[in-house]
């Protein structure tokens, strides 16, 4: 597996993703919604403008995850806002406190993510690497 | 856990019932409206599984059920039904699903086939234009703050009153297109936002507006009744209540996770609930029903511009072309109905999540004109097939299902799947070739929407059949599909 990769069920689709640890993980996802969106990540080098403050603090980290995500999309459907990096204060199971880089979205996002569910997410850990899959409604 | 269809045991023709037996966490035995093909291939993409989930839930009155077009969704199967006693049951928002009162409409029409295919291109070209569709964020009547609450109160009724829509058509829309809402606090602002700025959108995805030409009646009684004539166009509009109901959704989600997972046992935490008489649940059920209204209202508003679309294109008025609305109903939804189980007469909070109510002949809650026909029960087919017009029953098979029928088609391939399948072709142009055009500003989702992504809805209707849950009354073939 990749580090964040995406994936279909029958009705709806969905970001894979791992990380050494909470921040890792939370960052990645992102990647993966960025992936799922526009097809790619953009480069770092070419990042222009606004920090978003990200502030949750939740029951675990899949609380987090659908929280930190569900914002993400609404700036990509709502603002026209890519989150193009992330810069991580504090990340645990429950908590995140981030700084949401973005940037105006570079095209329209290639689907129209509707929410973000929690079906059957679990974060998970092996060999110290955590793992999630969220499904999003689409 | 993998289930095998030996498991199952059909107890009557296409309905499989899984005893509780098989699972130590269920409450209530599994029952599944499908033929053998469609039961294994629920099985095989997980759906099945998600049917036993819900036969866990606590309090289920009757058996966790699933329609023919049953496939994976997330939670809840879609075409999942599940009712829960209104005196002490539960309220889950993954049983409605995110769409919250997405939903079909049916408009009737005196317009010959021949005569709306001379139109049909500009009529295409033109509903494209002026209906907003695909990932906008703007609908036709954005609303401010007041407006928006009123709209979330009154429903179809708002509509009639403040856009001159015919209050006439309230009579045949499910509830009279409007569910009691009168607390707006329940309400995120966020939500209140979002719904406001996009009243009168197609939205994306599955959505689609269609114009079809009568092909074939089955119950020439009933199709006369809903005013379905061969030879004659009829239009099917697709949405729901789009960015208000999946923040409500989203919103209540999260309440109820706060307020309630720790105590829960889930096999999917998709699938938190809370007590119907909570705090958190009454307010839910009033966002669920403002929610629900405002779905309502925007398939109102859209009919009314593919109205005015086709007025303009045959140069005649609304009652010189016979546009007639045969019905509306909700596939997304939570309502409070009366049935009966096991010789007990209840209300219950029946849940259907891509599912369609379908209630028989002299259901008192059906217009003056259906009580003898049963409802009209629209089962739209893929882009590019057939769809069906049925009718509800008052079989006892039917009680069964609390009169629930399949609201569609049901995806048999991933969207990814749809793509790889259909790349280097040109859907527009394989349908134009089969008589369908199709109108989309995405070229990707026509490609996801490609009718193999779907099962045959031909066997859907026939399975729905044969189980009695609904009958056939007419066959409906595509002439002009605008797809969100």
């Amino acid at each position: 597996m990749r580090n964040y990769e995406t994936f279909s069920t029958t009705a709806d689709t969905g970001i894979r993703f791992r990380g050494r640890g909470h921040a890792e993980l939370y960052a990645n996802a992102l990647r993966g919604l960025n992936l799922l969106l526009f097809g790619r990540n953009p480069r770092l080098a070419k990042q222009k403008g606004t920090a978003i403050p990200f502030r949750f603090r939740g029951d675990g980290p899949e609380n987090v995850l659908v929280n930190l995500l569900a914002a993400a999309v609404a700036l990509a459907g709502q603002e026209g806002q890519q989150v193009t990096a992330t810069d991580i204060r504090r990340a645990d199971g429950c908590r995140l406190d981030a700084l949401l880089l973005t940037a105006p979205c570079p095209r329209l996002p290639r689907i129209d993510v509707k929410a973000v569910t929690y079906h059957d997410l679990r974060v998970r850990e092996r060999n110290g690497v955590l793992r999630a899959a969220v499904v999003l409604d689409i | 856990m993998s289930r095998a269809i030996g498991q199952f045991v059909e107890v009557a023709p296409c309905r499989w019932r899984l005893g509780k037996a098989a699972d130590r966490a269920m409450t209530a035995d599994a029952e599944v409206f499908a033929t053998r093909e469609i039961l294994q291939q629920a099985l095989d993409d997980g759906a099945i599984e998600q049917v036993v989930n819900v036969a866990c839930l606590p309090g289920l009155a009757g058996s966790s059920l699933a329609m023919p077009d049953i496939h994976h969704g997330y939670g809840f199967c879609i075409g999942g039904v599940a009712a829960f006693p209104a005196d002490g049951g539960i309220v889950l928002p993954g049983g409605v699903g995110y769409d919250i009162n997405c939903g079909v409409r049916l408009l009737a029409s005196s317009i010959p086939e021949s005569e709306f295919a001379a139109v049909a291109d500009a009529v295409g070209h033109a509903l494209l234009a002026r209906i907003p569709s695909g990932l906008t964020a703007r609908g036709l009547r954005p609303l401010n703050k007041k407006e928006f609450q009123r709209l979330a109160a009154g429903g179809v009724g708002e509509v009639a009153r403040r856009f001159g829509s015919d209050p006439g058509d309230m009579e045949f829309i499910e509830s009279g297109g409007c569910l009691p809402f009168d607390a707006p606090g329940a309400l995120g602002p966020r939500a209140c936002e979002r719904g406001a700025a996009q009243l009168g959108s197609l939205g994306s995805g599955n959505h689609f507006i269609e114009v079809q030409a009568v092909e074939e009646i089955f119950d020439p009684a009933a199709a006369r009744v809903f005013g379905l004539e061969p030879g004659h166009v009829a239009v099917m509009i697709h949405t729901g209540s789009r960015g208000f109901g999946h923040q409500v959704a989203s919103d209540y989600i999260e309440t109820f996770r706060r307020r309630n997972l720790a105590r829960l046992k889930l096999r999917d935490p998709q699938l938190v609930h809370a007590a119907i008489a909570s705090s958190e649940g009454r307010n839910y059920l009033q966002a669920l029903n403002a929610a629900s209204n405002f779905a309502w209202a925007n398939r109102q508003l859209i009919q009314e511009e593919v109205i005015a679309v086709l007025e303009e294109a045959l140069a005649m008025g609304r009652r010189q072309l016979g546009l007639r609305l045969v019905y509306d109903q909700a596939h997304n939804i939570a309502k409070f109905e009366h049935h009966e189980v096991d010789g007990r007469a209840l209300e219950l909070l029946v849940h259907r999540k891509g599912a369609t109510r379908a209630f028989g002949p002299g259901h008192p809650d059906l217009p003056s004109r259906y009580r003898g026909t049963g409802q009209p029960v629209i089962l739209p087919g893929s882009m590019g097939s057939s769809s069906y017009v049925l009718r509800g029953t008052a079989a006892g098979t039917a009680a069964g299902t609390f009169f629930s029928s399949a609201h569609g088609a049901g995806r048999r391939l991933s969207r990814h799947q749809a793509i790889k399948l259909s790349a280097g072709e040109d859907v527009r142009e394989r349908l134009r070739g089969q008589g369908v055009l199709v109108f989309s500003l995405s070229s990707q989702g026509l490609k996801e929407e490609i009718p193999e992504a779907y099962k045959d809805i031909d066997d859907v209707a026939a399975a729905t059949v044969a189980a009695g849950i609904s009958e056939k009354v007419a066959r409906l073939r595509p002439l002009l599909v605008v797809k969100g």
